[in-house]
């Protein structure tokens, strides 16, 4: 294990957390927040010296193997939740240590889920922090240091492959930085043009900012006690989020895809055929679930059931209405959505629908071996047959997917909840989408919870975010054997 | 530079190792899925599954915008159809690999006729290299830079037995001739004047051509000089062939065994004054029969590395003065050298250099792979706003792994000291072990347009990155 190479990574990407908290600090520097600005600067100072210290490190080697790009993926993201915990702490926001730690981990990993209950008291400054985590979270914070910093020589493809979601992420540009640089410029893009809609639908700057920031990341984490709620009659900024979350929701190659005019790669691409598909037959139950009984108009009804079902399936998080009171139908069809999740290579965590269409086909295979069991079926994604590598992999995820979801259940359900709400609370942060059900609803917070089952979530959110493998195989005794 | 490497086999997956650097966006293509998963977990290349031959594929990868295609399949057919398909859809330069004996006198029609810029054939870059070591008289072995003006060649502490045990700094016998490098073990020292000669290094020595030609002709005095006569090559393959070919025509005895009775047929039809042997190489017995101890020279140039290896290792126990192995794995050379061997070659290291001095072209006016790829000496023609004009040697912040072996300047060799300075338009002659490449960058190629350029390119750019 190239220790020291893993020490210099992670000291400078704590080196680029800090430099990246002088954007809230001017926040509160232009609000006035007294303390506000204290903590950040203090946490500043923490993190700069320990990264300082770190980066230092000498090491033999600039190699990075498999093994040390895990490392790297799952320590980077556990000190960055916990150094993006500090502010809070410091400037007394939140003094609790277990709970700025949630809500820390909830913001990068773009979960949105918040032990907060009365946001609107916070700073300024801290609350663009929070969201401004979710938009440095969203596409990967270990793959932006490798593309800020490649002095640091690392080889950035296993980084790249133990960050990014999806079963087998794959570049579409020869070189792995260049790859990086079209991802973020789209991301920056989306961003931008996000933040100028919001803010033409009569938003403040700041309020569209950390909405875009919310949005383009599938985040959620709102600025406002009751999430969107209170824009729940402005109809054109309920569907431009809606559209923009589903925009995040989408593999982010598709754009470059179309930016390079093979208009036809997009459109033949399954997974996105099956994304929209899924989104669109969701829409539909949940609406069939609520015209007439909750909503009276057939608009207003597909609002809000468009709204809600694609911000669970993008794993956003952001809610226009209390669906806690839906009827059980509309309900069960949301929980549903929340193991489907985005597309693979987009800002959306949850299972991923590309999973979902292999695993289908999995099954349709097992079917049709039992009447022919000679036959030769290949799984064939995108025209082309994926390999059993591939296809296990698949199977595998959503074993251990169901695996830590129940074992997680179990966890939390010691706190004395209803089954629904501890299951809502576990998919909710386990898939990365905010809000669940019950006690966790959409105007609840995760409050409640004893700091264990609070870090015990924030551990499933990591989890969540980096896909299970690379961060359960660290468990692993084996993984530390030489 | 824009380049596609079509066919990822050893040659393929060096080439694209040697080629991947920051400049240069690389694709490979290859129908084989594992080898392809290989390259890419290993370099920072784009792996494209297909047949490169079919015009679809090679459309896909829009030739307009390619600057070199690279056909290294096994097949030479299928090389340079490849490279025209290539050429007619727009691509600027195509490479291939050809290597059947049968093309060897029809490469110059390939290149004017049909337009493939540049073919390499391994086997016969492996047996001239092998020819070249063969027909030395003594044991340097010298490579030229700067159109033959300086020279670059490595001597045997052996063969200068007196300085074994000094330090590098009390021996003057150099003259006006650089210690480039010490091989020691397998590794690769860059010297310093505390540096303590042993007797098991090589030294390699970088100098004006004349000083060092008569430098090595005192050299011959003092070691044991051999004239090769009799040459014994096991292994009548592609490689050994032209190996044959050429040693004959320096006027050389030569021996072949060979086990296949086929080749050996065709091997005596087209070499008439080679002794073609049809036996076992592997047989101890015939290869005394066949005076192997009597022998100047040994190759082993069988399809085996293990073969090779020990046919090598028996030639030496045998008394052969000059044992050659080829190996087919660029990795092992080092440690094979290290075994007693006198020499490894291996075709892939060999085609590859060649390969990328092609590609390089301009910039890096010569180069050479040097220990199985740890070290390069380059040539490098010095460009007006380089970073290292105007600065004393001494005070330019040269890194250890970096050794500035000559300046050649309107014609005349220099041999620098700390207190030279580099202007522009010289070629450099520099000396760097892989590790130091990019602080070769730093002092020879202009840092472009401030930190956020950098940070948007990736810094320490040589060239300016061609976005796809």
């Amino acid at each position: 294990m190239n220790f020291g190479m893993v020490a210099r990574v992670l000291g400078n990407l704590l080196l680029i957390e800090a430099a990246f908290l002088s954007i809230p600090l001017g926040i509160s520097v232009y609000y006035q927040e007294r303390g506000a600005i204290l903590g950040f600067l203090l946490a500043m100072g923490i993190m700069g010296l320990i990264g300082l210290f770190l980066a230092n490190v000498k090491s033999k080697s600039s190699r990075l193997k498999a093994r040390e790009a895990i490392l790297i993926v799952t320590l980077g993201w556990t000190l960055t939740s916990f150094f993006a915990a500090l502010p809070f702490v410091l400037s007394g926001s939140v003094p609790n240590l277990a709970d700025a730690f949630f809500e820390a981990t909830s913001s990068l990993t773009t979960t949105g889920s918040t032990v907060i209950p009365d946001v609107e008291s916070l700073p300024k400054g801290v609350l663009f922090w929070r969201s401004f985590a979710h938009w440095l979270g969203g596409m990967g914070i270990l793959v932006l240091t490798l593309a800020i910093l490649p002095s640091l020589g690392v080889g950035g493809l296993q980084i790249f492959k133990a960050e990014s979601p999806g079963p087998s992420p794959d570049k579409f540009t020869p070189r792995i930085v260049a790859t990086t640089k079209i991802l973020y410029t789209i991301y920056l893009a989306l961003t931008i043009v996000q933040s100028l809609v919001f803010r033409w639908s009569g938003l403040s700057l700041f309020d569209s900012l950390v909405l875009a920031f919310g949005t383009v990341s599938t985040g959620g984490l709102a600025v406002y006690n009751d999430s969107l709620m209170r824009y729940g009659s402005n109809n054109f900024l309920v569907y431009a989020v809606a559209i923009g979350m589903i925009m995040s929701g989408v593999n982010f190659s598709l754009y470059y895809d179309l930016w390079q005019r093979r208009f036809k790669q997009v459109t033949v691409n399954s997974e996105f055929r099956l994304y929209l598909a899924i989104l669109l037959v969701a829409v539909v139950l949940v609406s069939i679930g609520l015209y007439g009984k909750v909503y009276e108009s057939l608009g207003e009804t597909i609002k809000q059931s468009l709204f809600q079902v694609s911000s669970i399936m993008t794993t956003t998080g952001y809610t226009t209405a209390d669906y806690d009171r839906w009827p059980s139908f509309s309900k069960g069809v949301l929980f549903l959505l929340m193991f489907v999740g985005g597309s693979a290579g987009s800002t959306a965590g949850g299972v991923k629908v590309i999973r979902l269409l292999v695993a289908a086909k999995v099954v349709r295979r097992e079917i049709a071996k039992t009447l022919h069991p000679q036959a030769m079926t290949p799984i064939i994604i995108n025209g082309r047959v994926a390999s059993s590598e591939v296809v296990q992999g698949v199977t595998s995820f959503y074993l251990l997917y169901l695996a830590v979801f129940v074992i997680g259940s179990l966890l939390i359900s010691l706190e004395g909840l209803d089954p629904f709400s501890s299951m809502s609370a576990v998919a909710a942060t386990l898939g990365n989408i905010g809000p669940g059900f019950g006690n966790v609803g959409p105007t609840a917070t995760f409050a409640m919870f004893s700091p264990f089952s609070k870090l015990l979530l924030s551990f499933l959110m990591l989890v969540g975010r980096l896909e299970l493998f690379t961060l359960l195989v660290i468990l692993t005794p084996s993984f530390w054997r030489e | 530079m824009n380049i596609v490497i079509v066919g990822i086999g050893k040659l393929g997956h060096k080439l694209a190792e040697m080629l991947a650097t920051k400049d240069n966006n690389i694709k490979v293509v290859d129908v084989n899925q594992a080898a392809l998963s290989r390259v890419v977990n290993r370099v920072d290349v784009l792996a494209i599954e297909g047949n490169g031959v079919q015009v679809q594929l090679l459309e896909d990868l829009d030739m307009k915008k390619t600057d070199l295609v690279v056909a290294v399949t096994d097949s030479d057919e299928t090389n340079v159809l490849i490279c025209l398909t290539a050429k007619s859809l727009g691509c600027a330069r195509v490479a291939a690999r050809v290597r059947n004996p049968e093309y060897a006198n029809q490469i110059e029609f390939f290149k004017e006729n049909l337009g493939v810029d540049f073919i390499t054939n391994p086997e016969y870059d492996t047996a001239l290299d092998v020819a070249r070591y063969i027909l030395r008289g003594y044991t340097a072995h010298m490579e030229s830079f700067a159109s033959g003006k300086v020279g670059l060649f490595d001597v045997p502490v052996q063969a200068l037995p007196h300085l074994a045990g000094q330090k590098l700094q009390d021996v003057d016998v150099f003259g006006q001739i650089l210690v480039a490098a010490v091989y020691r073990d397998g590794q690769v020292i860059v010297p310093s004047g505390a540096t303590e000669l042993q007797e098991q290094d090589t030294l390699y020595l970088i100098g004006r051509r004349e000083t060092v030609t008569s430098f090595t002709k005192e050299l011959a005095f003092l070691g044991e000089r051999h004239t090769t006569r009799r040459v014994m090559i096991l292994g009548g393959g592609r490689a050994g062939f032209y190996l044959a070919q050429r040693l004959l025509a320096s006027g050389l005895i030569v021996k072949i065994i060979e086990q296949s009775e086929e080749r050996c047929n065709y091997l005596a039809a087209s070499l008439k004054g080679v002794l073609v042997i049809c036996g076992d190489g592997t047989d101890l017995e015939l290869l005394q029969d066949e005076n192997l101890a009597e022998m100047d020279a040994l190759v082993s140039l069988t399809g085996n590395d293990e073969e090779n290896l020990m046919l090598a290792l028996l030639g030496k126990q045998q008394g052969v003065p000059k044992v050659i192995a080829k190996v087919s794995r660029s990795n092992f050379v080092p440690i094979i050298e290290q075994l007693g061997i006198d020499r490894a070659v291996n075709p892939v290291l060999i085609s590859a250099g060649e390969i990328v001095r092609f590609v390089q072209g301009g910039q890096i006016a010569s180069l050479s792979l040097m220990f199985g790829g740890q070290a390069e000496a380059l040539e490098i023609v010095v460009r007006e706003d380089a970073p290292i004009i105007g600065k004393k040697l001494s005070e330019a912040q040269i890194p250890k792994g970096l050794i500035i072996g000559a300046i050649v300047r309107k014609g005349q060799v220099l041999i620098p000291d700390g207190s030279s300075m580099i202007e522009s338009q010289d070629r450099v002659i520099a000396f760097c072990l892989h590790s130091e490449i990019s602080s070769l960058d730093r002092l020879f190629y202009p840092k472009q347009r401030g930190w956020l350029h950098e940070l948007w390119n990736g810094g320490k750019g040589p060239r300016k990155s061609p976005s796809n």
